[in-house]
């Protein structure tokens, strides 16, 4: 029995445990969906359905970046990233306007946010870059890979997309720790800057005067505080801290339920869930999440070569980094930035790209006690 | 240093910075979750709640033949949303055109900073449905139960009203609330973050029960009559306001109870408040000569005098403790009886002297006056008796005459009562029976013997003295063609008030007696208050009892004396 054989056809305890996190994630993403939007009546699919569409579709995502090889995909990583730098100007040319911003393409009843897929592609990118040879130097090492990304990064804030746009540094600073010991100061202050942000955010933000703070955060993010005097941000937390311990129960999250909570089954499910299901909820959610983290973690420490070491970094770097800044704004914790929460967040792009960056994920690992590729 | 080193600390710095965001996040859900978790819970719960009360139908009041007397219609309220109003003075403009109001007032309201206003209420259905008509963002209109009086001024002081808010606040309204009022429930309504209210699910099968129905012992159509001649004796002589009461000797039921002028309940604030009043039983008024009827009884239950004791009539004038007492008809020895039927003032004031101030205060509060009836309605007064040791030299003489004594016509008509049924004094009452929704009787007033002020035999003998103030007294236009009655006139000088002394053009004529003699079946006050014309109780109230009577007792079958009569007046006299 080769290892090939046995990588393909047999699941070990280890991807069990990854695929039942997966799945346990999405479900409960799913439900919050459900509770939040059941009782509307909008015309076409209802939102819960499509979603289960989506992760439908993220299924395939993950079994495709599964099934290949990783240095297989890793050699398209180029022709991705260009794919993914016209999508982003036709979204701009072309590209569908909600909110103030300009992030989705029309398909049909569904509609496609390339900066979501970006994330991944400048993965791939980022790892193919350190793992085809031996980077010196500090201008190779942080100057050029942050040139590569330069074009993604602008084209999303232009949109503008502030969450996408962290994210693309959040990936960044995450590869630099992992590329090796040189760059590892440099690398430790950026990831630490990046995971610090928000505290520090808060620092700085508490000194400023409530113009000041208007006048940056539209600028930024237009997007900010559409209803204004932090309605947003007061509704959540109202919504997370009334949920209590025990929470409120299905469908009897009153703040979720009469709309008082805004967007409550996009970037604030969190709230929605934490509503429903309380502080003892929450520690389950987060208990979950923080599993799949150790094991992704597992995979990047295991890894055998460094392109797949920076692969499963930098899905952690993106997989961490959205789920903490999204909790930290829900929780007023951050100002409001439009991150969804990975594998609950309804979004299809979000969905599928979060699906296929785990997919990679576990690629990595399976190839691990794999010779031949 | 090794490979494995770096990776070590990789890790290590990996896990850590991860595990601090974490940190971050989880201490922060800890505060709002834990430690802030009852404040924004209170924040939650204030935005989107909102407690009302709801309440089950007003139960129905009914007349004893189970006739209809107020009951509850479902009519349309409007009410505006402020916050989601974008031109309040338009809104105002449309909605004080069908409403006939001003705009600038409703306009004020609709300027409130306030989620929900009312802008009217119980409106008429088709205020409601042209309202709906115009279909205006931000207002809205909700069926409330108007309580609704179908016959109008009838029996008005006794039903009493209920208010806005269907509360009663005089009456039967008021005294029987606490069964009328449907079951009250505190409703936490939800709203949604535009304002909408949200009900919240299984609120009807929740839903309140209706409030008692309540049945009066009050007759309709002897009400109607006793209001109609009330207010014809009362118009034609151009007094000041009548009463009048029908009551059931045997137990102390009131069939009718009219006081003139009356008022709608379905629009009390027409009327100033002063005209709600009861009078028959919040107002008391010196009686005059009835009073004389519980001083003969007293002197018979004594046996100070019997119907054939001669009295000196005085020549109609008689010197009591400097002051003197005057008769209307000058006479010399006459008959106890004749005292009575020709109302003679002296006759009376020796009687009571007679009898003495101890038995004779004993009497008075013995028949009723002085205390409460304890009736089933707000407001009764006790009217006012002196005790002894605060009485004048004349005292004795006056209250025998009705003076320096202040009665309810309800009192006065429950003593004659006690006169008519043998010696029994009954508690009154309006109120039959209350039941639930499903006929159950919740509550019941059955006949009362309060006491027993005089024997059977006094009430047989003082009937007779009675019935000839009619056949040959004062009372003589009271009689009933067919029927047997007895009764007594009143006139009493009012004290005016700017001279604090009896006017000399202010009177109450009154009347009160029973009928048929023989056996009681009602017994009626009527009390005409300051006539301009002729002010003789004998001429102005006693025409009113017998109209009374004499409708009310065909009515209420019972048989007239004068059968064959009658059928021969109707075919005609056969000798020519």
């Amino acid at each position: 029995m080769t290892d090939r054989a046995m990588e393909s056809r047999q699941l070990d305890r280890f991807d069990w445990h990854f695929l039942t996190l997966i799945a346990a994630i999405l479900s409960l993403g799913v439900l919050s969906i459900y509770s939040v939007t059941h009782a509307q009546s909008g015309s076409g699919l209802p939102l819960y359905v499509k979603q289960m569409v989506w992760i439908l579709l993220g299924c395939g995502a993950f079994l495709a970046m599964l099934a290949v090889d990783y240095h297989k995909i890793a050699r398209l990583a180029y022709v991705l990233y260009a794919v993914v730098l016209i999508l982003l100007v036709v979204v701009l040319v072309a590209g569908k306007t909600s909110r103030g911003a300009q992030r989705w393409i029309p398909l049909g009843p569904f509609a496609v946010q390339p900066s979501e897929f970006a994330k991944l592609v400048l993965i791939l990118v980022l790892a193919t870059y350190y793992a085809n040879a031996p980077r010196e130097g500090w201008i190779q090492r942080v100057v050029l890979p942050g040139l590569i990304a330069m074009p993604g990064l602008l084209l999303i804030l232009k949109q503008p997309d502030l969450g996408s746009g962290l994210s693309f540094l959040a990936i960044y600073g995450a590869m630099l720790l992992v590329v090796g010991m040189r760059s590892k100061a440099m690398g430790i202050l950026l990831l630490f800057a990046l995971m610090l942000f928000p505290f520090a955010w808060e620092m700085m933000w508490g000194s400023m005067h409530d113009y000041q703070r208007q006048r940056v955060m539209t600028f930024v993010d237009p997007d900010y505080d559409t209803g204004g005097k932090g309605y947003h941000g007061l509704q959540s937390r109202i919504a997370i801290g009334s949920g209590e311990l025990l929470g409120k129960g299905l469908y009897g999250g009153t703040q979720s339920q009469l709309k008082f909570l805004p967007e409550g089954h996009t970037d604030f499910v969190f709230a929605v869930f934490a509503e429903e299901w309380g502080f003892v909820g929450v520690l389950v959610l987060l208990a979950l999440f923080v599993a799949l983290l150790i094991l992704s973690l597992e995979i990047a420490l295991k890894a055998k070569d460094v392109l797949g070491a920076l692969l499963a970094a930098g899905v952690i770097g993106m997989f961490g980094f959205c789920l903490v800044v999204n909790i930290g704004m829900t929780a007023g914790l951050l100002p409001i930035v439009g991150i969804p929460l990975p594998l609950m967040s309804y979004g299809g792009s979000a969905v599928v790209t979060t699906m296929a960056a785990l997919g990679l994920l576990l690629n990595v690992k399976r190839r691990r006690l794999s010779l031949f590729y | 240093m090794t490979a494995k080193d770096p990776q070590r600390l990789r890790r290590i710095v990996v896990a850590f910075v991860l595990m601090l965001g974490f940190a971050g996040v989880l201490c922060r859900l800890f505060t709002l979750q834990v430690l802030q978790a009852a404040e924004l819970t209170v924040r939650a719960d204030r935005q989107h709640r909102k407690t009302v009360t709801v309440e089950g139908g007003r139960g129905g009041i009914y007349d004893r033949q189970g006739k209809v007397l107020a009951i509850n219609m479902d009519v349309p309220s409007v009410f505006g949303v402020p916050t989601s109003l974008e031109n309040p003075s338009g809104v105002a403009r449309d909605l004080a055109r069908v409403l006939h109001v001003r705009a600038d007032e409703i306009e004020r309201k609709l300027r409130q900073e306030r989620s929900f206003v009312w802008i009217a209420r119980k409106l008429d259905p088709e205020q409601g449905r042209s309202l709906e008509s115009l279909s205006l963002e931000g207002i809205g209109t909700v069926m409330e139960g108007r309580r609704f009086y179908p016959k109008g001024p009838l029996l008005a002081h006794v039903l009493g009203f209920a208010g806005m808010d269907g509360q009663g606040l005089e009456g039967i309204e008021r005294r029987y609330e606490s069964y009328l009022h449907g079951e009250k429930q505190l409703v936490v309504l939800q709203r949604d973050a535009l304002g909408r209210t949200v009900f919240p699910k299984g609120l009807n099968e929740q839903a309140p029960s209706a409030g008692h129905n309540v049945t009066l012992t009050i007759d309709e159509v002897i009400q109607y009559i006793a209001e109609k001649e009330l207010d014809e004796a009362v118009a034609t002589t151009r007094a000041k306001g009548g009463v009048a009461v029908v009551m059931e000797p045997r137990t102390g039921a009131i069939l009718a109870l009219a006081i003139s002028p009356k008022f709608d309940p379905n629009a009390v604030r027409a009327v100033s408040p002063d005209r709600w009043r009861n009078r028959a039983l919040t107002d008391a008024y010196e009686p005059g000569s009835t009073m004389k009827v519980f001083i003969a009884a007293a002197a018979l239950e004594e046996k100070v005098m019997e119907p054939g004791t001669l009295i000196h009539g005085e020549n109609g004038q008689m010197t009591v403790a400097g002051t003197v007492i005057h008769d209307h008809e000058k006479s010399g020895w006459i008959t106890f009886s004749q005292v009575i039927q020709k109302s003679s003032n002296i006759g009376a004031a020796k009687t009571a002297m007679a009898l003495g101030e101890e038995r004779v205060y004993r009497y008075i509060r013995a028949f009723g006056f002085g205390e409460k009836s304890e009736i089933d309605l707000p407001g009764e007064a006790a009217g006012l008796v002196k005790e002894p040791k605060n009485w004048g030299r004349r005292s004795l003489a006056s209250m025998a005459i009705g003076q320096e004594i202040g009665v309810t016509a309800l009192q006065l008509v429950t003593a004659v009562s006690a006169v008519a049924n043998g010696g029994w004094l009954m508690k009154p009452y309006v109120v039959s029976d209350v039941r639930d929704g499903k006929g159950q009787v919740a509550a019941q007033n059955n006949p009362q013997v309060r006491r027993r002020p005089i024997s059977a035999e006094t009430a047989k003998t003082l009937t007779g003295i009675l019935e000839g103030v009619v056949t040959n007294g004062t009372g003589a236009k009271a009689a009933v063609p067919g029927y047997r009655v007895a009764g007594k006139t009143g006139t009493a000088q009012k004290i005016d008030p700017q001279t604090g002394a009896y006017s000399s053009t202010l009177f109450v004529g009154s009347f009160t007696g029973f009928v048929p003699a023989e056996n009681p079946r009602l017994a009626i006050v009527v009390i005409i208050d300051e006539p301009h014309a002729e002010a003789w109780g004998g001429v102005i109230a006693a025409p009113v009892f017998r109209r009374i009577a004499e409708q009310a007792l065909p009515y209420l079958g019972v048989s007239s004396q004068a059968p064959v009569k009658l059928a021969l007046a109707m075919v005609g006299d056969p000798t020519p």
